[in-house]
Order: structure tokens, then C-alpha cells, then sequence
């Protein structure tokens, strides 16, 4: 009897959980399980949208093959953006980073920092911050001033990482502006350092330098890799992102393919950025030790 | 007598050692983080930082107002001679501004009241039930972050318009119902991390009752979650008011078009007529400018509202463990 009782107090808290999980696996299915399913099948057929109904032939790879070897369109839109998302996450994330130390000071008047700060997460997606970008708002003055875009040209010079440099430093304002929701999570991330251990490094006569390196660094350390990931998928499904133009509705086959290689090389990008991560962390952590 | 003259010398060193160290110790601080030059250089970085991040914004407020023979005058950067309200003005009728702030805030509000009923829903039950498989749940969700709405946009759009709902507002709310739509998928995480961090002894108390759990949780988890409530519902709010891709996609040919859509046909409709020449360049850019301003001007007061509980509630969140 009391055997019986438990194990159905124990379904029933399953139950439970599964009645308050149901919307979103439901959800799940309908807007994002179905579709990503329907999508690779689609991507190996030609779709034919005849007044009543639709026609599916199946083509193999065809679509796939096409893209990757017989066109560059993907290629002309990827790489340029490709290269100026590995150089922004870098600039992102650290400044994000520098930010977050310096308004988790103690400081007089830092709630005014704040606001500014967590401003553009306002506007940092979509409509505004393309007008913005259009207008050519955002770049910083000194590097026309210097001539800087010449002294790139003279670095680099006719290597395809020209254009790219040029274009993050040209919309550098604006790059800075994407790290909104990066400097949240860092500041959310300085307050589970215990004071305790900024007081024991002090004690023990610590530069701020070194606690720097000692304490805070390592303790971002996850903090570091969610905001890697949160900047890198943010990066790729950016409104502005050019590879978003290629998806369009005209060929569903076709187009179904383009967002699966798209899908995939966002998959590797970021179990590469991950690996990478890692592999500097132990390193690291191995430094500290010795 | 030479010992007293001694003794006070002694003590007048010392005096002034102490007032020197004193003084150091303000300038320099005990520790360098609380030092005056320390505070100072914070200050100014901060501040150069802020100017710089500012700027954008700055200018676009001072374009918007300035009027024609500002616009003309080289001499004029940064303040104009007079306020002239006319490019606001017709960046409202380009926008059809009441209409497309309507749509805007109906979309808004109403994706970021269901992504908090949806989304707590599901981060509380991976955070405190037993579900079954839950890592593996877990794993989906983390998922559904990561797979960008362009692989699924395509068969999306033709669910959509099998169900005849293709150009209907409808289609931009329906995935928030299950906690989808922009970024659904990083308020159940946002969730899960408060729920995380609550004390366990209310549920079990609950339990003694024999409350029931989703009275439990709508009496007094729910109600507990206001700081996540706060945040989910800005983010949710302001990305959804910022999202042109969905809009994009399922409106294309609608009436009803939410600001942010709408601006970007500004901006093509403004070219077109530039081209024809039926239109001088300079004043496109005051008048997109006045435009990026109105429909920035309804997140930016709710911000400024909500800034402080916001960030706030952002550290109580435990938005990371």
C-alpha cells in the first residue's frame, strides 16, 4: 500500500512537470522541430507550388552541390562577413569585459554609466542601426583624420583582409554598441566574486593587477565563453547580415539548402570557437598553477 | 631641555609623516582602487567611452531639428540656430505613425506578456519538477538558441499560408504562445536561472499543504520571479519591437506594418525619390533621422522608466550561476 502510494506520488510529479513543460514542446514541435525537418526535405527536392497543391521532386544533392561548387554566391557574401565576425567578437567581448570591471566599481554616480551603457540594447538590433550604419554615423573620427584606412591598405595590402578591417573600424562606434546584453552579463557575473577573496588578495599585499589575473579573470572564465557564444550567434542572425538576403522565398529547394550549409557552418563556428576556448582556458589555468 | 626639544621634534615628524601618508593615502588610495588618481582616470575613461558610444545618438537629435538653412551652413555642427520641428514631422506622416505605433505596441506588449507566462512556465519546470528527460529537454532548448530563423523561416511561412494566416498580424504572436518567436528560448533559460536560485523549502512546505502545483506556482512562484519578470519582459518587448526579419517575412504585402519594418521602406521610398530628383540629398538624412527617432522613442521611455529596476533585477536574477 504505501509502496503503491509512493511511486504514484512519484508519476505524479512527473505529470506535473510535463504539463508545465507541454507549451513549449509543443511549441517546439510546431515552430521549430517541424520546420527544421521539413526544411532538409525540402532542400533535397524542387518545390513546385502549383494553384492547389504542392509538388515535391526529388533532386539529391543537387541543390547542395550547386551552391557549394558551381555558384559563388554564398562565398561573396559569407567570407567578407565571416571575417569582419571574427574580428568583432574579439572587440565585443573585451570591451564588454573593460566595461563591466570598470562599472562594478564602487563608484559615485555609476548608475548614469549604467543607463548609457545598456542604452543601445535599446537599438541594437534592426532597423535604427542600419539607418545609422547608412548614414555613416558611428565611425570614429581620428582614423580619417590619420588616414588610417591608408595605412591598412599599406599593412595588408591587397589581401581580402583589407576590406573587412576597414569595415569593422569604420562602423567601430557601432560595434561597441553590440555589446549591450554582453556587458549585463559580465556585471552579473562580477558579483558572484565574493569579496572575501578581493579582501584575502589584498591582505596578502596583491597588485590590482595581478587580481586581475588571479582572481577576476578566472572567475569570468564561464562567463567569457556564454558571452563567445551569445555574441557569436547573435552575430549570425543579425538582421543585416547579408547571408539573411540569400534565403528569400523564390526558390523553397534551393533556398532550403542555402539555410542549412548556413546552419551547419554556424555549428562549426561555434564548436570551433568553443574548442579554441578551451584549449587557451587550460593552458591558462595550467600557468596559473605552475 | 635638549631632550624636550628632542621629544618634540620627534613628535613633529611624526605628525607630519602621518599628514603626508594621510595625504598619500588619498591621493593614491590604500589600495589603487581608491585612490583619487585612480577615481580620476576611471572617471575620464568612463566618460570619453560614454562620449563616444553617445555620439551616434547626439548627432541623430541634432540633425532631426536642424532646419534648412542649418543644413546648408558648413558652420553648423552642433547647435542649430533654431529648433525646426518640420523633418519630424514628416517622418511621422512617412511612417503613418499612430497606425504602424499601434501595430508596434500591440505586437510587443503582447509577445512579451505570453513570453513571460510561456517561458516561466517551461524555466520553472526545468529548474524545479520532474520532467521527464530532462537533460535532454535542456539540450533542445539550449538548441532552439542556437538554430537561426532562417533555416526554418521557409516552411514556416507555408504553414502559414496553408492556414491562411500569411500577411495576418496573428503570425508574429502565435510562437509566443509556446514561448517561441525572437529569442523565445533565451527567456526559458533566463527563467530557469532564477528558479534556480530560490530556497527549496517553499515547495516542500506547499507540498505538506497539498497544494496543487500550478496554484502553487501561480500564487506564489510567479509572483516571487519579478525580477526575471522584468527583464524577460524588457528584452522580449524591445527585440520584438526591433525585429524586422519576421515582419519581413510574414507581412511583406500586409497594411499593417510594425515601425521598425516600416522605416527600412522609408529609407527605399526616400532613394526613389532622390533618384528621380524630385528631392534634395541633404534633406533625406534629417528626415530618417526624425524617423529612427520616433520609433525609438517608445522603448527609450519605458528604459528609462524601468532602467533602474532593470539592472536591478538583472543581478538578482542570477541570469548565471
Amino acid at each position: 500500500m504505501a509502496g503503491k502510494r509512493i511511486l504514484s506520488a512519484k508519476t505524479s510529479r512527473k505529470l506535473e512537470g510535463t504539463l508545465f513543460m507541454a507549451p513549449w514542446l509543443i511549441g517546439f514541435i510546431a515552430f521549430l522541430g517541424f520546420p527544421l525537418l521539413f526544411s532538409l526535405y525540402m532542400s533535397f527536392h524542387q518545390v513546385k507550388i502549383l494553384p492547389k497543391r504542392i509538388v515535391y521532386d526529388f533532386v539529391g544533392l543537387k541543390y547542395y552541390q550547386e551552391i557549394l561548387f558551381n555558384s559563388s554566391a554564398l562565398y561573396d557574401q559569407l567570407i567578407p562577413y565571416f571575417q569582419e565576425v571574427v574580428l568583432m567578437v574579439p572587440v565585443i567581448v573585451i570591451f564588454a569585459l573593460m566595461i563591466a570591471i570598470m562599472l562594478n566599481q564602487k563608484l559615485p554616480g555609476r548608475f548614469i554609466f549604467r543607463a548609457i551603457f545598456f542604452l543601445p540594447v535599446i537599438f541594437s538590433t534592426g532597423a535604427v542601426l542600419m539607418s545609422f550604419m547608412n548614414q555613416g554615423e558611428g565611425n570614429l573620427g581620428f582614423l580619417e583624420r590619420f588616414n588610417v584606412g591608408g595605412y591598412i591598405d599599406m599593412f595588408l595590402g591587397d589581401n581580402s583582409w583589407a576590406k573587412p578591417v576597414k569595415q569593422v573600424m569604420n562602423h567601430f562606434v557601432l560595434v561597441l554598441w553590440y555589446s549591450g546584453v554582453q556587458i549585463l552579463l559580465f556585471i552579473a557575473g562580477l558579483q558572484t566574486i565574493s569579496s572575501s577573496a578581493y579582501e584575502s588578495a589584498r591582505i596578502d599585499g596583491a597588485t590590482p593587477w595581478e587580481v586581475f589575473w588571479k582572481i577576476t579573470l578566472p572567475a569570468m572564465s564561464p562567463f567569457i565563453l556564454l558571452n563567445l557564444i551569445y555574441t557569436v550567434v547573435d552575430m549570425f542572425t543579425f538582421p543585416s547580415n547579408p547571408v539573411i538576403s540569400l534565403i528569400t522565398t523564390g526558390n523553397y529547394g534551393y533556398n532550403s539548402a542555402m539555410a542549412w550549409i548556413y546552419f551547419l557552418i554556424i555549428i562549426a563556428f561555434l564548436g570551433f570557437v568553443i574548442l579554441l576556448y578551451g584549449r587557451i582556458n587550460r593552458k591558462h589555468a595550467k600557468a596559473n598553477r605552475g | 631641555m635638549m631632550k624636550v626639544n628632542l621629544a618634540a621634534r620627534a613628535k613633529q615628524k611624526w605628525t607630519t609623516k602621518r599628514s603626508l601618508s594621510k595625504i598619500r593615502y588619498m591621493v593614491l588610495g590604500r589600495e589603487i582602487n581608491q585612490g583619487l588618481i585612480f577615481k580620476l582616470a576611471l572617471y575620464s575613461v568612463l566618460i570619453i567611452t560614454s562620449y563616444i558610444y553617445m555620439n551616434p545618438i547626439i548627432k541623430m537629435l541634432v540633425k532631426m531639428v536642424m532646419s534648412i538653412k542649418d543644413l546648408i551652413d558648413p558652420t553648423v555642427t552642433w547647435i542649430p540656430s533654431s529648433i525646426y520641428l518640420g523633418h519630424v514631422a514628416e517622418a511621422w506622416k512617412l511612417l503613418d505613425y499612430p497606425r504602424s505605433l499601434a501595430v508596434s505596441l500591440f505586437i510587443a506588449v503582447t509577445a512579451a506578456v505570453l513570453h513571460c507566462i510561456a517561458c516561466g512556465l517551461a524555466g520553472y519546470a526545468l529548474a524545479r519538477l520532474d520532467v521527464p528527460f530532462k537533460k535532454t529537454v535542456f539540450l533542445l532548448v539550449i538548441s532552439a538558441f542556437i538554430i537561426p530563423p532562417q533555416v526554418i523561416i521557409l516552411p514556416t511561412i507555408m504553414a502559414y499560408t496553408e492556414l491562411g494566416l500569411n500577411g495576418h498580424l496573428l503570425t508574429l504572436i502565435l510562437p509566443s504562445v509556446f514561448g517561441f518567436g525572437v529569442k523565445g528560448a533565451l527567456f526559458v533559460i533566463i527563467f530557469r536561472q532564477f528558479f534556480l536560485t530560490q530556497p527549496k523549502a517553499l515547495e516542500e512546505a506547499a507540498r505538506i499543504d497539498g497544494a496543487n502545483a500550478l496554484k502553487f506556482y501561480a500564487r506564489v512562484m510567479f509572483p516571487l520571479a519579478k525580477p526575471a519578470i522584468l527583464v524577460v519582459f524588457l528584452f522580449s518587448f524591445v527585440w520584438t519591437w526591433n525585429d524586422t526579419y519576421y515582419p519581413r517575412m510574414f507581412l511583406g504585402a500586409s497594411e499593417n506594418m510594425p515601425l521598425a519594418l516600416k522605416i527600412s521602406y522609408i529609407d527605399r521610398n526616400l532613394t526613389a525619390f532622390i533618384q528621380e530628383g524630385g528631392f534634395p540629398e541633404f534633406l533625406a538624412e534629417p528626415i530618417k533621422m526624425g524617423a529612427s527617432f520616433l520609433v525609438i522613442l517608445p522603448p527609450l521611455l519605458i528604459y528609462l522608466f524601468a532602467q533602474r529596476y532593470f539592472v536591478e533585477s538583472v543581478e538578482r536574477t542570477g541570469l548565471v550561476e
